[in-house]
């Protein structure tokens, strides 16, 4: 009797299903908990003019949603993100992978190497290297000097709306380095059985790079891209040490934009509104690359 | 069977969590028009606390073996921080029934800490607050009934001074930490360089473009700098104030319900002065000011600018700085529209110490920020980093050591006080201002870019202001 | 033949250094930026060496603030950010077996759930977040950062999923037939091959929750439990007086033991992809 009891737990235990939720428990847990009930106060949130100095918060339906559209500040900074996003996001991963392909190489030193730039990334997020980097691009600034020095006119990267978001894109590139530690073991995951055979198929350089470590790192490729277009989305900090939005709005990209309605104009509600907006952007452009990703991705696992 | 048992287990589960998840989300959901009834309910029970705690100040030893904790909280400089730490240490040697747990924090964190602690009914029991005070008036828990008993002492501290920090009704919000006012710091040796002569107390915005235009002109340097934050004040509110009769305008009403200038065009010639300014390089444009974090690193504290904006208080820092490099500074009034009209200046409090209404020691916060402010020994290592003392014997024990930077802040403060001023000033901001601030500041941006003009920027801003009191 | 091999090495790995250092130059900026005065670096210079070496920005940045000093922030955020990274290890490799490797009814609907945790800004669920640690009755307190560590996080979930895709099916399904249930190959095949995405997680997530100010500021009160990038950010007050020369000399330390991890466990990341045993 007791034999078989246990064997049905043992049994029960090993079922796919209960496999799955015992491994997905914290996550489900979490999500609940920590997740679920904060996104849908902020969802409820969005139809109220909650602030958060009041406390006060009455139904105002759609007015935020409406206001939205009518805010010229917020259409701006829309426009000012996806400029980030399309230049930071592409020109992160080239250099990312480049730097990742160079330090293959079978080499004492690589590591040395790959620790040298890797410290970009390590340190980025200190308030004190933002501080630096926007030293740089000051107007008598390291940048500046430069440019001077080589018979350039210099430039007033700050006070410029169009040049002002350069510091804050080359500032992300510079992050390449976890990009590139993702890359660099996919790279090394690549079984070098797979080139030995290119070889003796006699593939040069190019091909063995488009036919076999594309497609092997494709799977690689997409999680950066998914995770470098959220993060790029999600780019505060930066803006707010560095140029605080200005001049004249054309860095004031959307979560700086969320954080100002939502804590110094003490507008939650309308921050919300503009979360969820934004919210529904960046799904639907994630479910774009995740939807284009069959076409490109190799999966080993197959699914 | 076993499958039915598997899904029977999992649906337990969902449903667990489910409900779990449903219970916190509901009263979360709901949580903001729940708020109301327990404000006013907190509001109530922190009322009748007081009844009983007044009841017991005649008798004001019976608290003292009740060991009790206080919570408090500032923004500020290392320096604010270190100082502020070493008189807290010494009130509690002389209050050991008191333990006070404090924390600082630089500006932008304190507030956002602070509404978080707001949205969670956690307000620190003392806690400092600036001219943005409205947003949390339902925070502050008045100091009147202490003032009454006695608790707080005012007996030192003027009416006029006491006023700063009141609301418009005269309920006493808080005790000013110090005053404070604005004025322009100049370098005296670029102005003689220039060979623009020095500012007088009567000068005008005419004459202060001209020096600033000529001391770009002459030197290369910016004519004047400062931070536009405080250019609204300083600046733009400051005008209207001084157009008309004393006390005729101001750029909001005195009770805070709208504007209080009715013509938007009001604002077109000061805008259109400080657009000319940046065009012409004689003021630093949106690039060169993203580079002035503090007022240590001003233009002016670098000598790459003859003037600037300075709340006083900050003054003494500068002069210091410049002094260990061989400059000097002068300090002169804000620029009038015409040299016989009104000054448009202030006295205000630069920030106060308030009781907060989650506090469960009212009285014993209320008594510390008595001895804060009227302490003569607490304000000796303090040294009036946050602004003037409000106590007069404070003020002229202070004064009576002050070194020369201080020296000339204090004579400062004190012929700003002989200016004629309206009967009754506005020192409070609405709540909103940030945002018309912000997007002022755009718009002189926009209207040195050419994108749009004075006329239109100005009727924007009004029209932005206006929009806060719909 | 043999020359233009070496020319060609020799290239290499000049570029590389001087790429590198052009690539590090702020971070040496800062470095040396920690022993300048306060009134060089607001001029602004951009030499790398002091015009007259001061040391005790090291002394004064040390002390901290209103008596506590950094040994006590360095203790604090060393805590908090071993237990979270540990967590985060933990928690995410379970998550991402289960996503990627179970069958389990529910799988996309969970995935779809994880990815969505990503894609809202953190500033809007700060205050709802706070709200429920606050009724939970943990805040002040360090449980509010550490414990979604052990809830998995997204980015490394994914992360990790991405990597077991690239395991062979057949590895597991052998594993079967030889009688291993689902948590013995997770524990025996799964997680041994997993170790450089185990690695990287541990790196990135270390620096993350180290240079993580936000989390500290709304989940702490007392400045004994301040973490070393809060206290940091304190120097970096634009309100008031700043003292850059000690900002930095401390942000300078607060690099080391991000670096020192980043050092220890690259090797291990080179030793784990090389007796990953993927060779096919």
């Amino acid at each position: 009797m007791k034999k078989t009891e246990t064997g049905c737990i043992r049994k029960f235990l090993y079922k796919e299903n209960t496999v799955g939720y015992v491994f997905a428990l914290p996550f489900i847990f979490g999500f609940v908990c920590f997740s679920l009930v904060p996104i849908l106060t902020s969802f409820y949130y969005a139809f109220t003019d909650f602030s958060l100095g009041s406390k006060t918060a009455e139904l105002v339906g759609f007015k935020n949603y409406v206001r939205l559209f009518q805010d010229e500040v917020f259409l701006k900074s829309l426009g000012v993100t996806v400029k980030y996003v399309l230049f930071s996001v592409p020109l992160k991963l080239a250099f990312a992978l480049f730097v990742a392909f160079l330090l293959t190489r079978k080499s004492g030193l690589v590591t040395l190497y790959r620790s040298l730039y890797y410290v970009p990334s390590l340190v980025g997020g200190s308030v004190a290297v933002i501080l630096v980097w926007k030293q740089l691009f000051a107007r008598k600034g390291l940048i500046n000097t430069m440019f001077a020095g080589i018979g350039m006119p210099t430039v007033n990267w700050f006070g410029d709306q169009t040049l002002a978001i350069v510091p804050l894109i080359l500032m992300s590139v510079w992050q390449f380095g976890s990009s590139m530690i993702i890359f660099a073991a996919g790279l090394k995951e690549i079984p070098t059985s797979y080139y030995e055979a290119a070889k003796i198929d006699g593939a040069n350089g190019f091909q063995t790079f488009f036919r076999i470590t594309m497609p092997c790192l494709s799977p690689i490729v997409l999680y950066n891209l998914v995770m470098q277009t959220i993060s790029a989305f999600m780019v505060f900090t930066q803006v707010a040490i560095m140029t605080s939005g200005g001049p004249n709005n054309s860095t004031n990209v959307y979560a700086y934009n969320v954080y100002k309605q939502a804590f110094t104009y003490n507008d939650m509600g309308y921050a919300c509104a503009m979360s969820w907006f934004m919210l529904v952007v960046m799904s639907i452009i994630t479910l774009i690359i995740f939807k284009t990703s069959k076409m490109w991705v190799f999966s080993e696992a197959g699914d | 069977m076993k499958k039915k048992l598997v899904s029977l287990f999992i649906a337990a589960s969902m449903v667990a969590s489910l409900t779990a998840c449903g219970g916190n989300d509901s009263s979360n959901s709901s949580a903001a028009p729940e708020e109301t009834p327990k404000e006013t309910s907190t509001e109530d029970s922190g009322k009748a606390d007081a009844q009983p705690e007044e009841a017991e100040a005649s008798g004001q030893e019976n608290t003292s073996d009740e060991q009790i904790t206080l919570r408090m909280a500032w923004w500020g400089s290392q320096t604010r921080h270190d100082l502020t730490v070493e008189v807290i240490e010494m009130y509690e040697k002389e209050h050991p029934n008191v333990n006070i747990e404090y924390e600082f924090f630089s500006f932008d964190d304190y507030f956002t800490k602070l509404k978080t602690l707001v949205a969670s009914d956690q307000v620190w029991d003392i806690f400092q607050l600036g001219g943005n005070f409205p947003m949390y008036m339902d925070k502050i828990y008045p100091l009147d009934e202490y003032v009454e008993s006695g608790v707080v002492d005012v007996s030192k501290i003027s009416d006029a001074y006491l006023k700063i920090t009141q609301d418009f009704d005269g309920t006493q919000l808080g005790l000013s930490n110090g005053l404070n006012t604005y004025g322009i710091a100049y370098d005296v040796d670029m102005f003689n360089a220039a060979g623009v002569a020095l500012p007088d107390e009567n000068w005008t915005w005419d004459d202060y473009a001209a020096a600033a235009r000529a001391i770009h002109e002459n030197t290369g340097n910016f004519g004047t700098s400062g931070f536009s934050t405080s250019e609204f004040i300083a600046g733009c509110s400051t005008y209207i104030g001084q157009l008309g009769e004393v006390g005729e305008y101001s750029f909001f009403n005195l009770d805070l319900t709208g504007m209080g200038f009715d013509d938007a065009s009001m604002l077109e010639p000061y805008i259109q002065m400080r657009a000319d300014l940046i065009k012409e390089g004689a003021s630093p444009d949106a690039g060169a000011e993203a580079e002035v974090t503090n007022i240590e690193n001003d233009f002016l504290v670098t000598g790459e600018s003859g003037m600037t904006w300075v709340a006083v208080n900050q003054f003494p820092t500068i002069y210091d700085i410049c002094k260990a490099e061989g400059r000097t500074l002068g300090l002169a009034p804000l620029p009038r529209v015409t040299s016989d009209g009104p000054s448009g200046a202030a006295i205000q409090s630069s920030q106060m110490l308030c009781v907060s209404q989650d506090s469960e020691h009212k009285q014993a916060a209320a008594e510390f920020i008595s001895w804060f402010q009227n302490s003569t020994e607490c304000n000796n290592v303090l040294q009036g980093e946050r602004g003037i003392p409000v106590n007069e014997d404070v003020r002229a024990a202070l004064k009576a050591n002050a070194a020369e930077g201080q020296q000339i802040m204090y004579d400062f403060v004190d012929l700003v006080g002989t200016f004629e001023m309206p009967e009754k000033v506005n020192v409070l901001s609405p709540d909103g201002q940030d945002q018309v601030v912000d997007n002022y500041r755009n718009y002189i941006q926009q209207v040195v870019f050419g994108e749009i003009t004075a006329k239109e920027a100005a009727e924007k801003t009004y029209a932005d202001a206006q929009a806060i009191f719909e | 033949m043999k020359i233009k091999k070496r020319v060609t090495k020799t290239v290499y790995h000049l570029f590389v250094v001087l790429f590198g250092m052009l690539m590090i130059y702020p971070v040496l900026w800062m470095i040396s930026g920690s022993f300048k005065d306060n009134a060089e670096i607001l001029r602004g210079s951009l030499g790398l060496f002091p015009e007259n070496l001061k040391l005790t920005n090291y002394a004064t940045g040390w002390s901290g603030f209103g008596g506590i000093s950094f040994t006590t922030f360095f203790k604090n955020s060393i805590i908090i950010t071993a237990i979270a990274t540990l967590g985060t290890v933990i928690s995410s490799a379970l998550v991402a077996y289960a996503l990627s490797r179970v069958r389990f009814r529910g799988r996309k609907f969970w995935f779809t759930c994880m990815i969505a945790t990503m894609l809202l800004p953190g500033q809007v669920i700060m205050i709802p977040s706070y709200l429920i640690w606050h009724r939970l009755g943990l805040v002040p307190g360090y449980l509010p950062l550490i414990i979604p560590n052990f809830c998995g996080q997204a980015f490394f979930i994914y992360q990790m999923m991405q990597f077991m895709s690239g395991i062979p099916r057949e590895l597991d399904e052998a594993a079967t037939i030889d009688g291993c249930s689902k948590y013995s190959i997770f524990t025996h095949i799964i997680m041994p091959l997993l170790k450089p995405s185990i690695v990287t997680t541990v790196i990135i997530q270390f620096y993350w929750k180290w240079d993580d100010y936000m989390g500290p500021l709304l989940y702490l009160s007392k400045p004994q439990s301040y973490t070393v990038s809060l206290a940091i950010k304190m120097f970096a007050d634009a309100s008031s007086t700043t003292d850059y020369g000690a900002m930095f000399a401390m942000s300078t330390l607060s690099l080391i033991p991000v670096f020192l991890i980043f050092l220890f466990f690259n090797r291990y990341l080179v030793e784990g992809i090389g007796t990953s045993g993927l060779k096919g």
